[in-house]
């Protein structure tokens, strides 16, 4: 990933970088990062891609809106950022056909920055997610979206609070008005040069039990593949017997797995002998 | 070593550790990541006041899903938005074709004529393509400018999930799944888009359903037919004032028997050949969000609204050349267009149709939406219509709707082709579009063809039952 | 034109006979394929099910009990097996019928898909626990090989049905009994028996005689190679190993599965505005439809509050953790929970 092509110079200085923005729309065919946005459905996440790439892609509020996935762009400080649009999903642990396309996505997709869309008005329902993927993925910003409807309800949010909590950069937003989105995008640009490291958390909570077959499991996975990204996804899904990677562990496409871009999932060839 | 062997070993080893961690692993997992997440939602997320004495959401939610109200007010709904789509769109429709048509068209012919152009390339051209064009946008672009931001702000208020929640116990009957009701309010947009939203169904087997069924929620390409037709001959039999109200409800009526063919045939398909089980269902209800009125009317003419027009018009352009060469190569003793009239004219009355509505339907397979247009134009030529038109081929104005009840008077048009007509509509096969889509989702020919077959037969016998029985009784 | 009462005379005939022939479940058609595909077959098939069944537990068969089991006269009883034994499937000398190894694994095949089935039940649908057996019992008859190698290729190849019952595998070999023989268990280890061997005769009496069955726990006292020595029932008995090694035993250390309560209430007795806090999801929810049900938080100790039911009866909306929750009847049953009981 080309990582190491970008302007470095007036990095430093991002508060002068809004204006730099230039919506590049769908222009795919030169792009430095990778930037995928993930959430819970209905989170907006396709409001935050709009704002971020003057595109219009369909939004509605339900959960389910978006099913396939969407592709845009756009440039900002010398780096020219690819956005990937997702259906929402709740969980990477158990997957609907719409869902696998954002689960297969963030694990094997190998986005440089995830940027974690979370509905502030249900944050407590939102960081499942968040943390199920900051368990896997070092580069992450959440976007604390709906903050409006978070205000309207009365809920106040500590975005410090929660920023020290996880370990990544929190920003707040209301991304159909377009507050906090030259924020969101400062924050993104500096996680995906480096500028800014991410500690994720890690699940403190985990029973002995748990911990000693996943750090067992870890350490055998390693031993075989070194290289492989998410051993540790791979060995949870491999506790709980995912017959997909038990498959891909067995036929040895293991590594390509991680490598491999997801394919077109719409097809029901299975069902309609 | 081979990949084989070092899969095994990595399995083996997860084997051993799975019984180590116990039966419940995937339960403590979840338990361990919900102990964290409310954590840290608890040190981050605190009220600024008490709880509102009067929480808005809670209120609306047990008016919409009441047990009295729930239903009533979805029927409600639907007809205020066509009865505002009717009585909207009105106006701007004439006021369209009378540009469109009456003026622009006029010197267009005058100023072809003016430059010697050959009869029938300005017949081509004129009456053929750009007639077809400008009776597409007359028909299509006003009732659709309403439709669509009143359909996308009740969606960004959200409604929409609502209605399955309130359906559900309907579709669980009928052995489908619950999220079919939002794939169906999808198709009441466009079928081809719905038929990609069926995505959000988990189970094959309940997908198929949606599928199979989606073409009973009327689309956009078939909404101005209902409106036209309801508007002339139902709305005609109403006193002026109540006219737009009672041509609504016959709508409204049109799209109610779609949800209950909806129901129907997902019940016999689930009972036949997609026997199975049901899987579980849960659906989240979002909470309510005041939409952004005026952005959501901008953005829904631009991105709906015209797409859609879009397309419309470049479906009409090829079937208005079609139709004018139709009806001006004559062979033996008739044009091409009047031979099939004749041929199938029989055959359209055994169904409470005719001969000229059957092949608009054949014409307008690539699209819907230019079903009303081709029929009026197909009607003038088949009547011969003294003063009509402009010869052969021409796609008819509707300046005015006393101009097009003549035109269907003039065909011999009764309330019972109406009424068929509108029926027809309602159940007949996809859309072009529609069906490539199903392909593409499916990748089978044997359900693309059952979802192209199915409504087309089922259309058949329904208008033909309607006709009888009309007949018999009146 | 056609004079109506005739077209719709004929239509109606047309329509009549159409719905005979296909009217879902009943239609001529579709029993006609019943028929022709099974063609007796379903009632074979069973007879050689309960055959194998009947020898798995060493009982005897008999004519009887074959009509019992098939609710069928003696008659058509006797008749399917004189065509069972034309097919080399059993044998019968005298009063003892005995299933020939064709016919063993021909039942064996029966019971995978029927376990098999049972299992996909219980994973991937929301069919509740009492209705796996019947919808089993009916498809058994009609999957053919391939839709059930892909059905255990899905699952995964499970190798326990939801009730514990080992599935054969594709080439007919069924699992062996779970557990040690009681002469082979680690002593100091509280066990659990799985399994009592009902023959030789003798042998039996014996073990009944100790009050042993399946689910009775043991505590293991001494092993020596003349006796076993355990607690159980609240006193200490003693075995011959010979004897002790016709009961199987799985140590019944792992976490005790909590007993489910079936006069728990489940989240399904919740009216609009009354809440609980969840105890748990039981164990008869499985598969995608529990993942789902966690993935929305719904975990032991979760506060629920119903919030309103659909007007069609169905689904009723619940908050979880700030969010709205749809969830059929069915479903909400398999919530165990607590209700809380302060009004608002
Ligand atoms: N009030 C408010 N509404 C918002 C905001 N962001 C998005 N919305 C609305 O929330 C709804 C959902 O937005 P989407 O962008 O479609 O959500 P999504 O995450 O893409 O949803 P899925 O594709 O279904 O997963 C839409 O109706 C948006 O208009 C916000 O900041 N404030
Ligand atoms: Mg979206």
């Amino acid at each position: 990933m080309a990582t190491e092509t970008t302007a470095e110079g007036c990095e430093a200085c991002p508060a002068h970088h809004a204006g730099n923005l230039i919506k590049l729309g769908v222009n795919m065919s030169n792009w430095d990062y990778v930037v995928a946005l993930a959430g819970n459905p209905n989170t907006g996440k396709s409001t935050v891609f709009n704002a971020l790439t003057g595109l219009r892609q369909h939004t509605g509020n339900w959960p389910g809106k978006t099913v396939v996935r969407a592709e845009g762009g756009f440039s900002f400080g010398g780096g020219r950022y690819k956005l990937v649009d997702l259906p929402g999903t709740y969980s990477l642990l158990s997957t609907s056909l719409d869902e696998e396309v954002a689960r297969d996505f963030i694990l094997f997709g190998q986005p440089d920055v995830t940027v974690i869309v979370v509905d502030a008005t249900r944050l407590e329902r939102n960081l499942n997610l968040v943390l199920q993927v900051l368990e896997i993925r070092d580069r992450a910003v959440v976007c604390l979206n709906l903050m409006d409807e978070a205000k309207r309800h009365g809920l106040q949010i500590d975005d410090r609070r929660l920023a020290r909590d996880l370990g990544v950069p929190v920003v707040p937003a209301a991304a159909r008005q377009g507050e906090g989105i030259p924020l969101l995008i400062e924050t993104l640009a500096q996680v995906a040069t480096g500028q800014v490291v991410c500690k994720p958390h890690r699940l403190k909570n985990e029973t002995p039990a748990m911990r000693k077959a996943i750090d067992r499991l870890v350490a055998k996975i390693e031993s075989v593949y070194p290289d492989l990204p998410n051993i540790r996804w791979v060995a949870l899904r491999l506790l709980e017997g995912d017959k997909r990677i038990i498959e891909a562990v067995r036929t040895g496409e293991l590594g390509d797995l991680s490598r491999g871009t997801p394919g077109d999932p719409g097809t029901l060839s299975e069902v309609t002998r | 070593m081979s990949a084989e062997n070092r899969g095994e070993e990595i399995l083996s080893e997860a084997a051993a550790v799975r019984w180590e961690a116990g039966p419940n692993f995937h339960d403590s997992l979840m338990e361990t990541i919900y102990t964290d997440a409310s954590q840290v939602a608890d040190r981050a997320v605190s009220r600024t006041d008490e709880q509102p004495r009067f929480d808005l959401d809670r209120t609306i939610d047990r008016l919409v899903t009441s047990r009295w109200l729930g239903f009533p007010m979805m029927l409600a709904i639907l007809t205020v938005v066509f009865w505002l789509t009717i009585e909207g769109a009105n106006l701007p429709s004439g006021m369209l074709a009378t540009l469109l048509i009456d003026n622009i068209h006029t010197t267009l012919k005058a100023g072809s004529a003016e430059l010697g152009i050959p009869w029938w390339l300005d017949g081509f051209l004129l009456d053929g393509v750009y007639l077809a064009m400008a009776w597409v946008i007359a028909v299509m672009l006003p009732p659709m400018a309403i439709f669509f931001p009143i359909f996308t702000l009740l969606e960004d208020f959200g409604y929409l999930p609502r209605v399955a929640f309130n359906l559900d116990n309907l579709f669980r009957k009928s052995g489908a799944h619950g999220k079919q009701a939002l794939t169906m309010s999808m198709g009441f947009g466009c079928n081809a888009a719905a038929i990609v939203s069926t995505r959000v169904i988990d189970s094959p087997r309940e997908r198929l359903i949606a599928i199979v069924t989606n073409n009973f929620a009327l689309c956009n390409g078939r909404w101005p037919t209902q409106i036209l037709v309801a508007s002339i001959f139902i709305g005609g039999l109403a006193p002026q004032h109540m006219a737009g109200l009672v041509s609504a409800g016959a709508v409204v009526g049109i799209a109610v028997l779609g949800i209950l063919l909806t129901f129907v045939v997902s019940w016999a398909l689930s009972n036949t050949i997609l026997k199975g089980e049901a899987s579980a269902f849960s659906l989240e209800l979002p909470p309510y969000r005041p939409p952004r009125v005026l952005q959501t009317i901008y953005t829904s003419i631009i991105d709906r609204t015209l797409i859609v027009l879009w397309r419309a018009v470049i479906f009409a352009v090829p079937a208005g050349a079609v139709i004018w060469l139709s009806s001006n190569i004559i062979v033996g003793d008739a044009s091409l267009a009047e031979h099939f009239i004749n041929f199938t004219h029989p055959f359209g009355l055994l169904l409470g149709l005719n001969g000229v509505i059957l092949l608009a339907y054949v014409v307008a397979i690539p699209a819907n939406e230019i079903v009303v247009p081709t029929i009026l134009m197909l009607t003038v030529l088949s009547a011969k219509m003294a003063g009509m038109g402009e010869g052969a081929g021409v796609m008819f104005e509707l300046d005015s709707e006393t101009t097009t009840a003549a035109i269907f008077q003039a065909g011999g048009w009764t309330l019972l082709t109406a009424v068929n007509l509108m029926l027809f509509s309602l159940i007949h096969n996809p859309c072009s579009t529609t069906i490539y889509t199903i392909w593409k989702e499916t990748r089978s020919a044997k359900w693309t063809t059952i979802s192209a077959l199915l409504p087309v037969g089922m259309g058949f016998v329904v208008c033909f039952l309607v006709a009888q029985v009309w007949r018999l009784l009146m | 034109m056609a004079d109506p009462v005739t077209a719709l005379v004929v239509a109606f005939a047309l329509v009549a006979i159409v719905a005979f022939l296909f009217w879902p479940h009943r239609g001529y058609y579709w029993r006609a394929q019943r028929v022709r595909r099974l063609g007796g077959r379903a009632l074979l098939e069973d007879a050689l099910k309960h055959l194998y069944n009947f020898e798995y537990r060493s009982q005897p068969a008999s004519v009887e009990s074959l009509g019992g089991a098939l609710e069928v006269s003696q008659n058509e009883a006797a008749d399917l097996l004189v065509r069972a034994e034309e097919r080399g499937l059993v044998k019968v000398e005298g009063a003892v019928i005995r299933l020939t190894p064709i016919g063993r694994s021909y039942a064996l095949r029966i019971i995978r898909v029927h376990r098999l089935y049972e299992h996909y039940l219980s994973e991937e649908t929301g069919v509740t626990e009492e209705d796996w057996h019947r919808l089993a019992e009916e498809r058994e008859h009609d999957l053919d090989d391939a839709d059930v190698d892909q059905l255990a290729f899905e699952m995964g190849n499970p190798a326990y049905d939801p009730h514990g019952d080992p599935i054969p595998t594709v080439d007919g070999e069924i699992a062996p009994q779970r557990g040690v023989p009681l002469s082979e268990a680690e002593v100091g280890t509280p066990v659990t028996v799985v399994h009592v061997e009902d023959e030789p005769e003798a042998v039996y009496a014996q073990i009944v005689a100790e009050g042993l069955q399946p689910g009775v726990r043991l505590d293991l006292i001494e092993i020596t190679p003349e006796r076993v020595r355990f607690w159980a029932n609240g006193t200490e008995c003693t075995l011959a190993p010979m004897i002790a090694s016709n009961v199987a035993v799985v140590s019944s250390t792992g976490p005790v599965e909590d007993e489910e309560d079936e006069f728990q209430d489940t989240l399904a007795v919740l009216r609009p505005g009354e809440s609980g806090e969840v105890v748990r999801i039981s164990r008869r929810c499985r598969g995608l439809a529990r993942r789902r049900l966690m993935d929305l938080g719904i975990l032991p100790g979760t506060e629920i509050l119903a919030e309103m039911i659909s007007p069609s009866g169905d689904p009723t909306a619940y908050r979880v953790r700030g969010a709205t929750v749809a969830l059929r009847k069915e479903q909400a049953l398999q919530i165990q929970i607590n209700r809380t009981l302060e009004a608002h």
